[in-house]
């Protein structure tokens, strides 16, 4: 490709998602020359909005996770502090209503943990010992990855086996394994695995870290979501990081990732650009990096090849926007967050999710209960959500796919209906539907996957982190995305983008000293 | 709950500890045992792209005359960059891109033919010429059999959706805003959508009214389906049963039902904000009003709020580019998109209504006034400070980023 390079930078963000923005304004920050590049002509990747009428729909984003306060704030509250990013939050809540009609269950469960041990304790009586056992795990645990992430990745042996055993205990079980051993009623686990779905994997493969440490931050610091949507969030980014000098270019597509002798020499764009650079951090999943982005393709290392084939892809969504022209109490739509499962067997629900008939999950969110000037007065926004394996959508041709997606999201806003009582469907003024190929479609996700790969106990946050350096396959090449070691959701995202970024420091830092 | 942790085991203590002692290991052999080959095409991307070309390679294959100012131009793949023709919904648009002279500019057109003709392989799409029209004079001048046409994908929200839409649907049609309309007619007709629409057509010429005949046989073949009412605004006509004037509240009232039909919009501006105000007396509720975007404002002017300070001055834009800048003119009266698209910068754009966003744009310094019907921004956009240049008319010296153009290719 011989060296007519364009333009040259100390390194180049591929995509501008959640770990692409964080990166970036962390290396900017530490004074980098910095070029952020991405296909869409808008920042954010999943945190995004769109407007229809009168309404602007959130993308994605149902919660955050561990934002905190300004006086108190969690691990995503401190990155965005630290980061010198000006979001403002609205709060969720409560942390979740569970429906489950064929089991007659229907309950509102608080934030706090002693208001969800009471709530628990209330919904099912004699369910206090378990629950607050299993919190204290949880607490364990999300203490352990706080002492993790302070000494760097580099932790004391003795102290984390002295001060966090089970942390150590329970890595490699999923959650149904650690609640066997808890000797949990079903009746426990029907409400405490509710969460289960943001996650999209059976309890019996979902490793038991990743789901405790998210109820425990949950639980502690509630929920929050920008106040303007993620769209707010995303662009307070994107502020912060063009005012620290960085280079932000919308509607360019990075076609390869230039590789010599095992290391990254620099990048080509879609319009044929390019760019000198010896550190990307990249958004782009592996799987499509590996699979056709690396240029040439020899240098593509058989065991990457190897690693994403070994994993399995996680899902994809499908989301139902409605614009409804009444206001929640009118609906009586009472509650921020609902899931409504047609059965508490993860197994069961999972399976659904390769399959197009009726849905059996739906996470629906009425935004306004969270931000109540969303929409004008006298309206209400709500989101359903499910959840589908790309295999579900496979066979299914253009032709057919509008009625498709109607007829499904039919049947998530009857379930509605029939879980809660309210009557939506009179009062809906706007709709969108999104699908699988909508998400492929704005951000280029492979297979239109949303959460990454599947966490399974062999695949979750810590053997990820552990496992880090042996698979860091081409020098100066991060992945910083829900594809990355601290796995899926916004603030795991967010989070991978800026540790990569300081390990891209680490980087430079040393090729400084060999040079 | 105690500061010491708890006593637990999850299968026995050693074993815990052995089990996550061998983690790394476990997962280096499960790694090493996958295959090392490359992963076909991912399927769901493929379908993205089947729906959602960003590009469309197409050539006239046939130029039909529909009217003394109409033609329908069907368009076919080329058979090179495009090999079939994207699906779309009854009532979407195409944005068409063109090269006036060096010029590069967009225009939307409405699909006229239906998502079953794209299917057998076809687009037509139905332009109305206008007396100085920049673009309409070139399609004249240029567009002949076998002339090579690009184009978006099939964009535009004026689509029925079933979940919120009633099944009887009324359009409001004026002039050449027909065309979606007839893409709705055969579809219903074809029994490829489940939905009964009544169209009621403002026209200001019996020699201008479009797809006559077929509308009468449509009407006739499917009297369940399909049925239509002329609305001739001229003093003489011919048309047998037509209503004299405009679309007003009686004749709406007259052949709908306002208490429960679904109403849709396509036509020029001053028609939007007429038949707006009627269907609004009526009593219509917002939720069954649909309107087509709603296009160029074309005399900013008329409107009560544009600043009479930026009527008939001329601006400059200082326009960021990815490397420098340059220094265009601009005037009140044409959107910030036209001055860039006359400065040949090839800015984005689709719509030019203020509502798909491509043409977004990062507005650093000055002021632009936004048609009140076209402002599509989110909120975070507005703080942020960036503009659909296609629905801002500058009222000050400007200064913006040049958004790339991702079609524009170096080589
Ligand atoms: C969703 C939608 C669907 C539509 N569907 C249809 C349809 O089915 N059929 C149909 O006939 N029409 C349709 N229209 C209208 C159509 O898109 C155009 O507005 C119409 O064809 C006008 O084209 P024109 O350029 O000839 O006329 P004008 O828009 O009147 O042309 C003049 C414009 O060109 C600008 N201009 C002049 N010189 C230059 C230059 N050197 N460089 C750049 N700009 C210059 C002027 O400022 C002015 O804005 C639709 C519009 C919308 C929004
Ligand atoms: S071109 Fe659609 S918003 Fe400007």
């Amino acid at each position: 490709m011989g060296e007519r390079w364009d333009r040259e930078f100390d390194a180049v963000v591929v995509g501008a998602g959640n770990g692409g923005m964080a990166g970036a304004t962390q290396l900017a920050l530490s004074g980098k020359k910095v070029l952020m590049l991405e296909q869409h002509n808008i920042l954010g990747g999943f945190s995004t909005s769109f407007v229809r009428g009168r309404f602007e729909f959130e993308a994605s984003l149902h919660e955050l996770c561990d934002v905190g306060t300004r006086e108190d704030p969690g691990g995503a509250g401190v990155l965005f502090r630290d980061l010198g990013v000006d979001v403002e939050w609205a709060y969720v809540p409560e942390a979740y209503r569970l429906i489950v009609p064929e089991k007659n269950i229907d309950v509102v469960m608080p934030f706090g943990i002693a208001e969800y041990i009471d709530a628990f304790e209330r919904y099912v009586p004699g369910s206090r010992p378990v629950v607050t056992k299993f919190i204290a795990l949880a607490k364990e645990i999300g203490e352990a990855l706080a002492y993790l992430a302070a000494m760097k990745g580099n932790p004391d042996k003795k102290v984390l086996l002295k001060k966090y055993p089970n942390f150590i205990k329970t890595a490699t079980y999923s959650v149904d394994e650690v609640c066997h051993a808890l000797k949990m009623p079903q009746a426990v686990k029907d409400i405490l695995y509710a969460y289960w779905c943001y996650v999209g994997i059976p309890m019996s493969r979902q490793n038991f870290t990743l789901f405790a440490v998210m109820l425990y931050k949950y639980l502690l610091r509630g929920a929050a979501i920008p106040r303007y949507r993620s769209t707010g969030m995303a662009e307070a980014f994107e502020r912060r990081f063009r005012a620290l000098g960085g280079t932000v270019q919308l509607n360019t597509r990075v076609d390869k990732i230039i590789v010599e002798n095992g290391r990254v020499v620099g990048v080509r764009t879609a319009g044929g650009e390019l760019i000198k650079t010896r550190h990307v951090l990249c958004c782009a999943a592996p799987p499509k990096v590996f699979n056709g982005m690396i240029h040439p393709a020899t240098e593509v290392p058989a065991r990457a090849l190897k690693s994403v084939n070994a994993r399995s892809i996680a899902s994809s969504g499908f989301v139902v926007w409605l614009g409804l022209d009444a206001s929640p109490d009118e609906l009586g739509i009472r509650d921020y967050s609902y899931f409504i499962y047609r059965d508490t067997d993860t197994e069961r629900l999972y399976r659904d999710f390769s399959s197009l008939g009726r849905p059996s999950v739906q996470a629906t969110v009425c935004l306004n209960r969270a931000v109540p000037d969303c929409s004008p007065a006298g309206t209400t926004i709500l989101s359903m959500t499910i959840l589908y394996k790309p295999e579900a959508w496979k066979n299914v041709e253009p032709q057919d796919y509008y009625r498709l997606k109607n007829e499904i999201a039919g049947y998530l806003v009857e379930d509605f209906e029939k879980a809660t009582g309210c009557s939506i469907r009179d009062h809906i003024e706007e709709i969108d539907i999104s699908a699988p190929p909508t998400y492929a479609r704005y951000t280029g996700a492979w297979q239109g996957v949303i959460y990454g790969y599947e966490v399974d106990s062999w695949d979750s946050f810590l053997p990820r982190l552990m496992a880090m350096k042996d698979e860091q396959y081409i020098g100066g090449l991060r992945f910083s995305s829900g594809w990355g070691i601290r796995t899926i959701g916004y603030s795991s995202a967010l989070q991978c983008g800026q540790t990569e970024a300081l390990l891209t420091l680490v980087d430079m830092n040393n090729e400084g000293v060999t040079a | 709950m105690s500061d010491k942790p708890m006593k637990f085991k999850v299968k026995g203590s050693i074993r815990d500890l052995l089990r996550f002692k061998n983690l790394v290991k476990k997962r280096a052999k499960i790694i090493d045992a996958a295959p090392a080959s490359f992963k076909e095409e991912p399927y769901i991307n493929t379908l993205a792209a089947r729906l959602h070309p960003e590009l469309q390679h197409l050539v006239v294959r046939e130029v039909i005359e529909e009217t003394g100012t109409c033609k329908t131009f069907r368009l076919v793949p080329d058979g090179a960059g495009s090999r079939e023709l994207a699906f779309f919904q009854a009532g979407q648009y195409l944005s068409v891109k063109l090269d006036v002279n060096g010029y590069r500019i967009t225009r939307p057109y409405s699909i006229s033919s239906s998502p079953s003709d794209a299917l057998k392989g076809f687009y037509d799409l139905t332009i109305k010429r206008l007396e100085g029209g920049f673009a309409t004079g070139f399609i004249w001048n240029t567009w002949k059999t076998g002339s090579a046409v690009t184009a978006s994908g099939p964009l535009g929200q004026m689509y029925h959706a079933p979940l919120r839409d009633g099944r009887s649907i009324v359009a409001l049609a004026g002039g050449s805003g027909v065309t979606p309309f007839r893409s709705m007619a055969r579809e219903i007709c074809y029994g490829r959508l489940d939905a009964t629409l009544r169209l009621i057509y403002g026209c200001a010429d019996d020699q201008e009214i479009l797809f006559h005949d077929e509308f009468r046989e449509l009407a006739k073949k499917y009297p369940d389906r399909f049925s239509f009412v002329m609305v001739m605004s001229c003093e003489e006509t011919s048309v047998e049963g037509c209503e004299k004037g405009f679309i007003t509240r009686s004749v709406i009232q007259k052949h709908s039902n306002p208490a429960v039909d679904s109403y849709f919009t396509c036509g020029p501006d001053v028609m939007y904000d007429f038949t707006g105000l009627e269907l609004a007396a009526l009593g219509v509720p917002v939720k069954r009003i649909r309107r087509e975007a709603y296009g160029e404002i074309k005399k900013p002017l008329r409107f009560k709020d544009f600043p009479q300070s930026a009527v008939g001055r001329a601006f400059s834009i200082n326009v960021r580019l990815k490397q420098g800048s340059v220094v265009v003119s601009a005037s009140g009266d044409e959107s910030v998109l036209v001055a860039l698209e006359r400065a040949k910068l090839a800015p984005p754009s689709a719509c030019r209504s203020g509502e798909c966003q491509y043409c977004r744009t990062l507005l650093v310094k000055g002021d632009v006034w936004v048609g009140p019907e076209c402002d599509g921004r989110r909120a975070a956009d507005r703080q942020t400070g960036y503009i659909h240049p296609c629905a801002s008319f500058p009222v000050s010296d400007l200064e913006i980023v040049l958004p790339e153009n991702g079609e524009v290719r170096k080589n």
